[in-house]
This record gives C-alpha cells, structure tokens and sequence, in this order.
C-alpha cells in the first residue's frame, strides 16, 4: 500500500471529508463546494486528493457509496458515512484537538 | 488495512474503472455547469473544470492504488519488466535457464525415485503398523534370517503385540489352464497375509484357516495382471478349477489391480498349509509380516519377541539355541539395500543444485555490474532498496521458474534412461510406478524457489547497495565492481569444491565398480545360457521319478546340436541366492543342529563344473555312478576344506548334512571357489550335493554352446517339452545378462555419480572461465601496455593464470576437507576401496587443477591477441 508523503495533510483531508459526511450523504463535487464554502474560501479540496481519500474510506469501511441523483437530476456517486466512520471521526477530531493544542502551545511559548 | 474488499476490487476491476469514469465525469458535468451558472463561456467552464482535475491519468492511478491490491499490481509490473530484461539479453537468459534446468532436472528424477522407494508409504492402510519379523543369529551374523515354521507357530501363537502375523514363502507355479504351460511366480501365505495387509479381493475372497490345513490347501487367488492377461478379465473364473502345477485347484479371488508385495515379484497366491510336524523342524524358509495392535509401540513389539524367541530357544534348543528375533518397521525393512545408496544419490544432485545456483548468481552478479547505472537511476528517481532487491529477486524467481519448466522436461527424458538402467526382472523393493507426480511437482517447485533464493537473493542484496554518486558520476562500468568479484570468487570456490566433492564421490564408484567387475567369479559366464524350471509336486512326487526327471531333460538338452555341455543348480550363482545348512563329521556323534557347523549348500547335477567352466582341483565329479540308491557323495569347494579340514586330504570323508539326506555322504571331488550370491562377496565354505540323491523341486538349467544363444534357447525349450510337454520354462536368459544385471546397482551408482560430477566440473568450469574473463577484461588496458612493450602470450598467461590457480588451490583444500568429511557415509557402498584412496583423491584434484588452469588460460589466451593498440584505446 502506497502511503502519502504527507501523512498531516492526508489526515486532515480525512478529517474535513468525514465532518462533511457527518451531515449527511454527499456526492464528491458537493464536498469541495461544502468545504470550500463552510471554510468561507480557505480551504480548497483538489479532486485528485479528493477521489483517491474517498476511495481509501470506502475499501477501510468508514463509508459507503452508492449512484443517485443530485439535485439537479445528474447521475453521481453519494458517499455515506458508516458507524465505523463515525469512530473513526470522533478520533480524528480528538487527535486533531490534541494537534492544534500543542501547536498553539508551542507558539505561545515561542 | 482491509484486505478482502481489495482484493474483491481486483477482480472486479474492470467495473470499478467504469465506475470510476462515471464518478469524475459527473463531477466534471457538475462543476462544468456551475462554471457556467457563474457567467463562464462553454470553452472556460470546460478549461477551468479540467485544470482542476490536473493530470487525469496520473489522478486516476492513484484512486485506483487504494482500490486495487497495488502491491499484487506492483508485482506483476516487476514480472512484465523482468520479463523484457530477459528477452533482451538472451544469451544470458539461456545459459542461465539451462544450467537451472539441468540442476533441477536431476534433482527432480532423483527425487522422483527417491520419493517412489523411501519416502512414500506402502500401498496399504494405516502402513506404519506393518513390521516383518525375522530370525536373528549371533553365529551367523545375520539380522534378517528367514524363519523356521514351528517358530512362527509359535510366534503366533505367545506373541502379544500384533494384530496378526503371516508367514510368506515364495514358489513358481506351473499354470496349464488351456495350451501352453506358463510358469508364473507366486506366493505361498498363510491365510492372515491379506488381513495383516488389509486389503481385500476385487473379486472373490481371500483364504480362509481351513485352507492352511494340509490336503484342504487346493485353492490359488490370482492378480488382476494374470487374470487379465490370462483369462481375458472372465469374471466365470471365481470358482473355477484350473490346473496348477498337474493338481486342479479352484480360483477362489482375484486381487485388485496393482496389488503387490515388496520384493516379490508374485501373481498368483496359495495357501501355506503349516503343522508342528517333525519335517518342519529344521529349515528356516520363511519371511513373516504383521501388523502392530493399535497403540503398541516398535520397541514394545521387539520386547515382547525377544520374550518369544526365548521360549522358542528353550522349547527346542537344538534348533534355536542362540537365535532371537528381530522386528522391523516394513517399510524401512523392504528399502534396507537401496536407502543409502538413493540418499547419496540425493546428496549429489544437490550438490549439483547448489554449483549451478553458484554458476547463475555469478552470471547475475556479472551483468548487474553492467547495470549499475540503471540501478542508480532508478534509485536516483526514488525507487526505495526494498523496491529494486524485489525488481532483482523477481528476474531471478522468473529465471528459476523457466528453468523448473526446463528441468522438467530434462526430468523427464533423464527419468526414462534412468529406469532403463534397472534390470528387468530386479525384485524391487517397492513395485509401485517410479514418475513425476503431483508430490514430485510440488517438490520441483521448492526446489525451484529455493535457487530463486540462493542465487537472486545475495546478487540482489549486493547490486541494491550501489554507492549512487559513484555509479552515476563515472559513467562506466567500474563503480562498486571491486566487491563484487570478491564475491564472485567465493561463488567460484564454492563451485569448484563442491565439483570436487562430487568428482570425489564418482571416482571412488568407479574405481570400486571397476575392481567389482574384474572379479573373478570362478566360472566362465560367456556362451552360457540358463532357464528356470519347476517341477509339478503332483505329478514328480515321487523322489527317484524327481530325480530321473531332470537326468532326462539334461540327457536331452546334451544331444541338441551346438550344445557342448550342460548342468542344473537349484540356485544360479549372482542372482542373491543361497541356501545353509548345518552339518558335522560323520565319524564324530552328532551335535546338536544349533551347535553344528554350517555351511551353504547347492544341489547340482553332473556336468554343471565343466558347464560354468569351473575347475575340479582334485577328486571327481558327479557322474552315473551316483544313482538315488547309491552311497550318496558331495563335492566341497576349496574354501570348505581350507575352513574346516586345513592341510588335509578330504577325499573319502564322511559327512551327515543336517539337509535331506539321511545316510552320511562321502566327499568324492573338491571344486574351486566360486561366487554364489553376489560378485562382491567372498566365497563360503559350500557342500555339493547331487540332484539324484538329493532331488530338488525346481533347477536353472545351464546350458554352454556355440553360435546364436537364441536359436539354442528356443531348442534347449523344445528338448525340455519333449521329455514333457506340460513342463514350463521360465527365465531364459544368458549368464552374461545375470551377470550384469548383478552389478547393476554399483553401476547405476557409477554412471548417475560420474554424469552428475561432469555436469559439476563443467559447471565449475564456466565459473572459473567466468571470473578470469573478467578479470582479464579489467586489465585490457594493462596487458595491452605489456604487449606493446613486447610481451609473449606465455607471459600474459602467466599474469592471470595465479589469480585462477590459487582459488583452484582454496578449492581443492576446502573440496578434499568435504569428502574426509563424507567419507564415512560413502564407505559402505564401496568395494575394495576405501573412501580415502589416495590414488583416485590424487588424480581428482589433478584434474580439477588441470581443468581450473585449462578454463583459466583461455581467456588469458585470448587476451594475447589483442591488438595493443585497440587495448591501449580502451576505455
């Protein structure tokens, strides 16, 4: 299995993917505009980041996938988040909590 | 990390890449169409949409790595890129596969017939509980003597641990069921044989204790073969009465196909009907199986038989004083001969395994240093060490795997000659098809993996630890070169000593086989033809009719033109045969048997001396004088009077032989000595009795003649059909076959081991060739300068020839320590020659030296040739 180099950034576009989710089934192109939009234009997800996270979830079981149509009647790929997904999710936000803790206090001391 | 919906993934792959399409292209629609909502013209929706995206192919391969099992992926790239790396340099690929092949050919076929004989189980259910039993005698210095019928009553009857016992006697039986009389090998069992074996009839029964009655034992069971053969498969058969041996007695089964028993060669069974009678008292005739109870262990078993013989020892001192018992486990029991012998044979084609992997991981080292800079590149661009030792190790598992489909076929081919090498009629210890099977398959392809291990995995090892900088800064083929022809030196030495061992090995069976061969065996096997008759119990009972009967058959055979002479003995010298019995002086009271003397006998009739060419030191032969009634007489061999009457005059003695006769016998002509069982063993003190006086049931005629041996077999036949036409001949065969077919083992030995040390050398050969090439390539530059400044070739030889000469030296040493080391488990196969013979551990080493030197000078040889100034340009 190929491991991303950045192992931060990875975990972080899993973490934002899975909060997204979290509000209900989304297809792909609905989770860059949701992120985009909730992180007022900071955050901008790339699609070849995007695709290849999703699918990572989907074979480790945290969500599920499955074609409908979107509400501007297009076939798409809704992705769902499972109850392992939803574990995983309260991890990452622990871990994540615990990151930017230990950020901030680095800079605070600094 | 979730294996199972990857690897369902993978294999739904095709699905999921059209899934996959969809996904992005309804994304790309989507994003497409905002673009637009958002004032875009078609052509910057389209262009901004797929900017985002960036390189759609290179995105697409990494969604699918998470999909699929990208390291199976990553694997079957590195067989499709190892596979060009192969095509591309087929010079290289072909040696590489067939020195493979050759190394795992022979071990396959080796293995093949290792496994067929050794390893396999006997063809029997729940086999590890079957043992034979054998008599054991201190005196006699044997460990499996053949048991006395009163003892294996009473075996059977006190013995505890074994389910049941049967006791085997061997028989030819005449079979004249319609026409021609056929003589069909046999067995005689006692009725437990086929339960102690398990194994019931196709057809029919088995015998029941009834039958084991004498009178009541009229009944014959038949193979599959005979029945097929025979009897054209009628099933009508069961039940019927065919003439065995002038008596009718009733087909009561017939065995299943493939149905045998180690070591003989029988189609047809009979009742072995046994009493306590007094005529059983004193011959030891019989071979004993049984199956161990449940639960009861070799050594428990082996206790309670010592317990056995001792009662038997005292119930009958006379006979068994001094005689124990011995279990075996069957199967050890039955391949006691060969294990050894097939065990060497094992050894020696791995050794030759292990050259040829030494040969091919020095043919990977030498192209790897040639492709270092690809290495480096590769590594340059972020190919982690793990990732190319796996690059290099699958050329090499691809490597071994065409070399295991190769080496089959070798296989194949070299498991045909190898059984052509086996006598015909040879008992076999297992009689089950020697092939390539599915255990044999599975075998090969360890084998195959395990070179793909120890010729792939040191070369990719050593090659993935390139120094970067260097290989790709110089640009030529030096970087990182100085450790690995150190390496290669040792793959060299290992090469060559391993040859040696093997070399070793092959001419110590040589020499012993050579020594085995110029044996004299005291008589002449040249123009001799012999044949095997059995005379029908029915119809010569009568032992003067007996005795008459083979005089006549003899008298016949004398007056068939070409024939010059002819005899009978009741066992044909070099055929494993001989029969004992005790005997004392008759002019001295009679000892008991177990106390007496022994010696081997043969019952012979007049003429067979001067029929084997063999001479009569003093006295007479046999001749007409000695009729049934006479005063019986024997003849004694040189070594019986050496042994028992030293310096003196044994003509006239008087003898009372514990076998047959009654009435003391006179010793009326001494023989010279001659070999009896096997060409390698020493003569024993043998008494010569009379077929007149001392009738046998069954004789090999011999017959000495001039010209074509065939046209007189085919009349010797007729002259025996003429005396009766119900008389089966059996086993015509000229004295030279049974004298070759009785070395044929030391010869198989002989020839496998010297095939095995020539592929060794000549493997070894191209080592040391390979490694002087290079180095003397390295030094083109040099001997170029020396050239120029007048250098012969004489010289230039000598600057290359040490480097060879020294790892030869190391070899040799390290080859010699190797076969001292050996020597022990190579002793017993050898005749007259001992694992340290100085003469054949001489001559070896030279000729390895010799051959080392020879495949060093040439490519020294060559470098001589070179024009200087081309050599000086180099580089």
């Amino acid at each position: 299995m190929r491991k991303s180099k950045n192992d931060l950034l990875q975990g972080t576009l899993t973490l934002l993917v899975l909060k997204t989710l979290a509000r209900g089934p989304m297809h792909g192109y609905r989770i860059t505009l949701h992120i985009q939009m909730v992180s007022k234009d900071i955050l901008r997800v790339e699609e070849g980041s995007l695709y290849p996270a999703l699918h990572r979830m989907e074979q480790d079981g945290w969500v599920s996938a499955e074609w409908g149509m979107s509400e501007n009647n297009r076939r798409a790929r809704y992705y769902r988040m499972s109850a392992k997904g939803r574990k995983q999710l309260a991890e990452e936000e622990k871990n994540w909590e615990r990151l930017t803790q230990a950020v901030a206090q680095v800079l605070e001391f600094a | 990390m979730s294996w199972i919906p990857r690897l369902r993934s993978l294999l739904k792959r095709n699905r999921l890449d059209h899934d996959l399409d969809d996904e992005l292209r309804s994304h790309l629609e989507m994003r497409i169409a905002d673009n637009r909502a958002a004032g875009m013209s078609p052509e910057d929706a389209r262009i901004d949409a797929q900017k985002r995206f960036g390189n759609s192919t290179l995105f697409k391969e990494d969604t699918r790595a998470v999909d699929t099992v990208g390291w199976l992926d990553e694997c079957a790239r590195d067989f499709r890129f190892a596979l060009r790396m192969l095509q591309r340099n087929p010079g290289f690929t072909a040696v590489a596969v067939l020195t493979l092949a050759l190394g795992i050919g022979a071990n396959t076929a080796i293995f093949s017939v290792v496994d067929a004989i050794l390893l396999r189980p006997l063809p029997y259910p729940e086999p590890d509980r079957l043992v034979r039993i054998w008599e054991s005698s201190a005196k006699h210095d044997s460990p499996r003597n053949v048991v006395n019928p009163i003892n294996f009553l009473d075996w059977r009857d006190h013995s505890q641990s074994f389910e049941s016992l049967a006791a085997i006697s061997g028989l030819m039986t005449n079979l004249s069921s319609q026409g021609q009389p056929i003589a069909v090998q046999g067995m005689q069992v006692s009725p437990e044989f086929f339960s102690v074996l398990r194994v019931a009839p196709f057809l029919g029964r088995t015998f029941t204790s009834a039958e084991a009655i004498p009178g009541q034992d009229r009944s014959i069971i038949l193979s599959y073969e005979l029945w097929q053969r025979q009897f054209g498969r009628d099933r009508a058969v069961v039940g019927q009465k065919i003439d065995v041996d002038g008596r009718p007695s009733e087909v009561v089964g017939i065995m299943p196909k493939g149905f045998s028993f180690p070591k003989f060669r029988a189609e047809v069974w009979t009742p072995l009907p046994l009493t306590r009678s007094e005529e059983w008292k004193g011959g030891r005739f019989l071979t004993v199986v049984a199956r161990l109870k449940q639960g009861v262990s070799l050594s428990q078993a082996q206790q309670d038989m010592f317990r056995v013989a001792n009662f038997t020892a005292q119930a009958r001192p006379d006979n068994n004083k001094n005689w124990s018992a011995n279990v075996f486990p069957m199967l050890e029991d039955v391949t006691e001969g060969v294990r050894r012998p097939l065990w060497v044979l094992l050894a020696s084609v791995g050794f030759l395994l292990l050259i040829a992997c030494a040969n091919v991981a020095n043919l990977l080292l030498m192209r790897g240093t040639g492709r270092l800079r690809e290495l480096a590149v590769r590594s340059a661009l972020g190919a982690a060490r793990s990732r190319i030792v796996r690059q290099l190790f699958v050329e090499s598992l691809l490597l071994s795997l065409a070399g295991m489909a190769a080496g089959l076929f070798f296989a194949h081919l070299g498991l045909r000659s190898l059984l052509a090498l086996v006598p015909q009629n040879a008992p076999l210890p297992r009689s089950e098809p020697i092939a390539i099977d599915a255990r044999v398959l599975l075998f090969t392809f360890f084998a195959a993996l395990f070179t793909a291990v120890v010729f792939g995995l040191v070369p990719a090892l050593r090659l993935s630890r390139v120094d970067l900088q260097n290989a790709l800064k110089q640009g030529t083929l030096r970087g990182g070169v100085g450790g690995h022809q150190s390496l290669r030196r040792c793959f060299v030495v290992a090469e060559v000593a391993l040859a040696l061992v093997l070399s070793v090995g092959a001419g110590l069976m040589l020499r012993s086989f050579a020594r085995l061969i110029s044996v004299d065996p005291g008589f002449s096997p040249e123009q001799l033809l012999t044949m095997h008759i059995w005379t029908s119990p029915a119809r010569y009972q009568d032992d003067l009719k007996r005795s008459q009967y083979l005089d006549r058959i003899l008298a016949e055979i004398r007056s068939t033109p070409g024939v010059q002479a002819a005899g009978s003995t009741h066992f044909l010298p070099l055929t494993e045969k001989i029969s004992g019995s005790c005997f004392s002086p008759a002019d001295q009271p009679a000892p008991s048997p177990a106390e007496s003397p022994s010696a081997q006998f043969l019952i012979i009739s007049s003429g067979y001396f001067q029929t084997m060419r063999s001479a009569l030191l003093s006295g007479r032969d046999f001749d007409d004088r000695d009729r049934f009634n006479s005063q019986p007489v024997a003849i004694v061999n040189h070594a019986f009077v050496q042994r028992f009457y030293p310096g003196q005059n044994v003509l006239g003695k008087q003898l009372r032989v514990c076998w047959t006769i009654e009435k003391p016998v006179e010793i009326v002509g001494v023989a010279a000595d001659a070999r009896q069982a096997q060409l390698q063993d020493v003569p024993e003190p043998t008494i010569f009795l009379s077929n007149s006086q001392a009738p046998m049931y069954f004789a090999t005629l011999l017959v000495r003649a001039a010209g074509d041996l065939g046209q007189i077999a085919r009349s010797a036949e007729a002259a025996v059909h003429r005396v009766d036409p119900d008389q089966a001949v059996s086993d015509i065969q000229t004295m030279e076959t049974v004298f070759s077919d009785s070395v044929s083992s030391p010869r198989f030995q002989a020839v496998l081991l010297l095939v095995f040390a020539g592929l060794a050398v000549a493997l070894a050969m191209i080592g040391v060739y390979g490694i002087v090439s290079y180095s003397v390539s390295q030094r083109t530059n040099e001997i170029g300068i020396r050239v120029a400044l007048g250098a012969r070739s004489a010289d230039v030889v000598r600057l290359v020839l040490p480097e060879a000469l020294a790892l030869a030296a190391i070899a040799l040493l390290l080859g010699l320590a190797g076969s001292l080391a050996l020597s022990r488990a190579f002793a017993s196969l050898l005749f007259e020659v001992t694992p340290t013979d100085p003469a054949t551990l001489v001559s070896v080493c030279f000729l390895v030296l010799a051959v080392s030197a020879l495949a060093a000078v040439l490519p020294a040889r060559r470098a001589t040739h070179i024009d200087p100034m081309v050599a000086l340009r180099y580089e």
